[in-house]
């Protein structure tokens, strides 16, 4: 199935994508069979309420972000420029069609940050955690936004493109006993159990 | 035993030999019901089984397993408290072995026929409960700790139904001796499980566990605790453990045997033979009902500690305290 | 010498805070422990029996796999990829190479679109097996272990004789599968791909598989001591489910009936006929059963795609020895066993991906932890969280 919104008959799926974009405010399209709608990131929480109240897309997915840059320390560069940002994605679906939406929403790498959606789907915890920790995105609102993946001492965000593949002779070994401190020191005392 | 203090002729030689005797029916009713336990579960389960050690049959495997242990370094957590650690697994094995003294295997054929011996086998094997105490307290380790506290809960709970199970064929006999037990049964001419097995239901489930086995291993509990109380000791310590639950099914098996099915006499058998005949019949009794906890252990998994306090609190107490009063009711109107 | 003691020491004051007065406990359960799948660990504080506050930890198998997928040529990461659930190792492949497949344009043969659907429902059969083996180890019983693994067996040597790999098969190629080996090029229409044997091999072992399904019911489904244990423990109601994202046979126990293979059409499942089992309360046994009865429905599918399957056709679609996935994004996501797998793919035109999203099962499933184990009892968190099936390949990544 191909995606090209120009030809005589529409996507399927284009009918829905226009709703969806009417209900959340945003810009919709269709790429290779996936609905992308991106809203501005002052809109985040307010498009996804919309999404969950009004679109019955009850069921999150995922959150993860993309690091758009245009030098990079692995892996292959970009083949054109691009502008350098940060995307947040998330996936919301429904639980009786099938129907599922992917939002997006661009960040300025400096100071990224942008609020956070555990008030409206409980489980962007612990993918905002991940996201938090491997790009160095704030979310603000979180109850707990310390390291899911990675170990207390480790710094730098793994996942930003000017972070590079370390090999062990540039870093060395951190010793014979890694000693993981317990989580309640890290914490806040006060929190609920979601957290 | 008084044939033993005619050969020897010295009533201190026939002591040793039979504090030598008793010490030596542990390992190898041990080492017999382990084997059991691994062939009978081995079929359960469409396998073989021990099948190296000993020619294709695998009858070396519990000797070779006891070798192992032996020569295995002994290791004791620094955190421990060293002589309680130490201590735990033999008072676990003692209350095993002076349960034996007790257990008629023939006519005469008993270490000490004590007037107040079934009392006194529930007694001793009640000091197994503070071994196992012991051993989660001092292991120095709260997996240990949690598996200690469950046996207390769990070990005390379970002596209740136990005796009062046991009660029922006390006043059956009308003694608590237990050659007068088996004596009563022959007089009678039938076993006492035909009028008393409800009490012979409480008493193995009660005897399960009070030897911790599925399904009451809550205090072990492999996939929970590790191994409970008995997560930190290797070697021959772990051993005693080990030879102590094999040893024990041996011994609460002949207790059930003896107060429930007849102990060393079948109906059928000229009470003349029984002189040599009734130790393999006690023996085969005691095979036919490890067989069943065998079968038991390898078909249920375990109860949670809450389900298995409710089964014996509201279940088990007050239908053996409604045993006991209908027997007693009976025997004085029959 | 001093640092190393220094870090025992706080290793076993972590470890053993033991007062004499009656506080609560805190309790590592994990990472090395039996039940916890892996390394998992929980933080609880343990009052009695109860626990509360518990917290998981995870990350100790964090393997990087969404950076390494960023260096790595897209033939090169599914030998990765199916080391993320690596109990049903072919079926973590299947959404990368569909995603990567529409990018392409390309369509996959069909022959090889009835290889893989058997190959990833044997997959799944696998897995559950597994997992019905292991549920009941875990409360104590342990005879249907043995039951389970016999005949998982002979679905591991099929996949194997068919891939290579029991667990790590690398089978998929962008475009279709990989001719089994010593049979020739891609382009042979003759059918000597699959190895001689395997179509009647496969019939066997469905039957099989059905016949021991039957063999656990008698030994498990009565077991009053199995119900007790896990009737009512741990339920997990809808709201929860659909904000947390939990997905696969833990959400359909819980009363959705929603089956991603019925909906999306990454594999011909529309021309199969089976059942999707869906559960009433949301308990752990309602979890058992569910996947139990999949169990049986994917023996079902089997048998109808072995009946089915095309005698001949190309295994592979054209592609150009060096694979360069054209310029796009897109989301694919399947029912793997454990749940709803899915692949953000972002490709720049390059050998690898610009960006390879792994939005795995279990780590959503396992996010509910804290809430679904307050205030339960140290047993029944042995019993939920077995009954939530995960693994920590598919947490850690």
């Amino acid at each position: 199935m191909t995606s090209s919104p120009s030809e005589a008959t529409a996507h399927p799926l284009q009918e829905y994508a226009d709703s969806v974009a009417e209900v959340v405010g945003g810009t919709a399209r269709i790429t290779f069979d996936t609905i992308k709608v991106e809203v501005e990131p002052k809109d985040w929480v307010e498009a996804h309420t919309k999404a969950r109240d009004d679109l019955d897309l009850v069921y999150f997915s995922f959150l993860s972000a993309v690091d758009w840059a245009n030098e990079v320390e692995a892996g292959d560069p970009l083949s054109e420029k691009v502008e350098e940002r940060f995307e947040v994605l998330t996936t919301v679906s429904d639980l009786t069609e099938g129907r599922r939406v992917t939002f997006s929403t661009s960040l300025d790498k400096e100071g990224a940050s942008i609020d956070s959606l555990v008030e409206v789907y409980a489980g962007a915890n612990w993918h905002e955690r991940e996201a938090a920790e491997m790009f160095g995105i704030d979310f603000k609102g979180h109850p707990n936004l310390i390291a899911l993946y990675l170990p207390d001492a480790f710094i730098g965000n793994p996942l930003r493109k000017s972070y590079p593949l370390l090999s062990r002779e540039v870093k060395p070994w951190p010793g014979t006993v890694d000693v993981e401190s317990m989580p309640e020191k890290t914490e806040p005392s006060t929190e609920n159990p979601e957290a | 035993m008084d044939a033993v203090v005619e050969i020897f002729g010295n009533p201190w030689v026939s002591l040793a030999g039979k504090v030598l005797l008793v010490a030596l029916i542990v390992p190898l009713s041990a080492m017999v019901l382990g084997f059991a336990e691994m062939k009978v579960s081995a079929k359960m389960q469409s396998r073989v089984g021990p099948y190296f050690a000993g020619g294709r049959w695998g009858w070396a495997q519990l000797i070779a397993d006891g070798v192992k242990f032996f020569q295995k370094e002994d290791i004791v957590p620094d955190d421990a408290d060293q002589p309680v650690f130490k201590a735990a697994p033999i008072i676990v094995l003692m209350g095993t072995v002076a349960l034996l003294v007790v257990i008629p295997f023939g006519p005469g054929l008993i270490f000490q026929d004590l007037s107040v011996g079934i009392f006194y086998a529930l007694a001793i094997s009640s000091i197994s409960t503070i071994g196992v105490l012991m051993a989660g307290w001092s292991s120095a380790n709260k997996y240990s700790l949690m598996g200690g506290l469950r046996a207390a809960g769990q070990l005390i709970a379970y002596e209740l139904p136990l005796v009062l199970a046991v009660v029922g064929s006390v006043i059956m006999a009308g003694t608590m001796s237990m050659g007068g037990i088996v004596q009563a049964q022959i007089d009678a001419g039938f076993p006492f499980v035909v009028v008393q097995f409800i009490g012979f239901g409480i008493f193995m489930v009660a005897a399960l566990a009070e030897l911790t086995r599925i399904p009451f291993d809550m205090p072990i509990a492999e996939s929970e605790l590790v191994m409970g109380y008995v997560t930190e000791y290797s070697g021959f310590r772990f051993l005693f453990f080990f030879l102590a639950e094999y040893a024990n099914m041996f011994t609460m098996s002949a207790i059930a045997a003896t107060l429930f099915l007849g102990g060393y006499w079948l109906p059928f058998v000229p009470e003349s033979t029984l002189d040599y005949a009734g130790p393999f019949i006690l023996i085969g009794k005691v095979l036919v009902l490890t067989f069943g906890m065998i079968w038991f252990r390898w078909t249920f998994p375990r109860f949670r500690e809450d389900q298995l306090q409710t089964l014996a609190w509201k279940w088990l107490i007050p239908l053996a305290l409604a045993n006991i009063a209908v027997t007693a009711v009976l025997k004085v109107v029959l | 010498m001093s640092i190393e003691a220094d870090a025992v020491r706080h290793l076993a004051e972590a470890q053993v805070s033991v007062e004499l007065e009656t506080e609560d406990m805190t309790l590592n359960i994990g990472p090395q422990h039996p039940s916890t799948h892996g390394v998992l660990r929980l933080v609880a504080r343990v009052d009695g029996e109860r626990a509360y506050d518990v917290k998981p930890v995870i990350g100790y198998m964090h393997r990087g796999y969404e950076k390494l997928s960023e260096v790595r040529t897209y033939p090169q990461i599914t030998a990765l990829i199916n080391r993320i659930d690596w109990v049903s190792g072919y079926a973590n492949e299947i959404p990368f190479v569909v995603a990567a497949e529409k990018l392409m344009e390309i369509e996959v043969p069909e022959r090889a679109q009835y290889i893989r659907l058997i190959l990833t429902e044997m997959a799944r059969i696998s897995s559950h097996l597994m997992f019905l083996a292991a549920y009941p180890l875990e409360l104590g019983a342990g005879t249907p272990l043995f039951f389970a693994l016999r005949e998982r067996e002979r679905v591991l040597d099929l996949i194997e004789g068919v891939t290579g790999g029991r667990f790590h098969p690398n089978f998929n190629r962008i475009g279709g599968v990989k001719p089994a080996a010593g049979s020739g090029s891609t382009s042979r229409k003759v059918a000597q791909d699959l190895p001689a044997g395997f179509l009647d091999g496969t019939r066997f072992a469905m039957d099989k598989v059905l016949s021991v399904c039957d063999d656990i019911e008698n030994l498990v489904a009565g077991n009053e001591i199995i119900l007790a244990r896990t009737k009512g423990i741990g339920i997990i109601p809808k709201e929860i489910i659909a904000a947390y994202g939990v997905s696969g046979p833990t959400m359909r126990a819980s009363g959705i009936p929603f089956d991603l293979r019925k909906v999306e059409n990454y594999l011909p499942y529309d021309r199969f006929d089976f059942d999707v089992p869906v559960g009433e309360t949301g308990d752990s046994w309602d979890r058992w059963w569910v996947r139990f009865e999949e169990t049986r429905q994917a023996a079902m599918i089997v048998q109808q795609a072995i009946d089915g399957i095309p005698p001949s056709g190309p295994l592979q679609a054209k592609v150009p020895k060096v694979i360069k996935v054209p310029k796009g994004e897109t989301y694919v996501r399947a029912e793997n066993p454990k749940g709803e797998m899915g692949y953000y793919l972002i490709s720049d035109g390059g050998q690898g991906p610009y960006r390879l999203k792994i939005r795995s099962s279990s780590f959503s499933n396992i996010s509910i932890l804290p809430w679904i184990l307050e205030g339960a009892l140290v047993p029944d968190i042995i019993a939920i969280m077995g009954s939530l099936d995960f693994v920590l390949g598919d947490v850690d990544r």
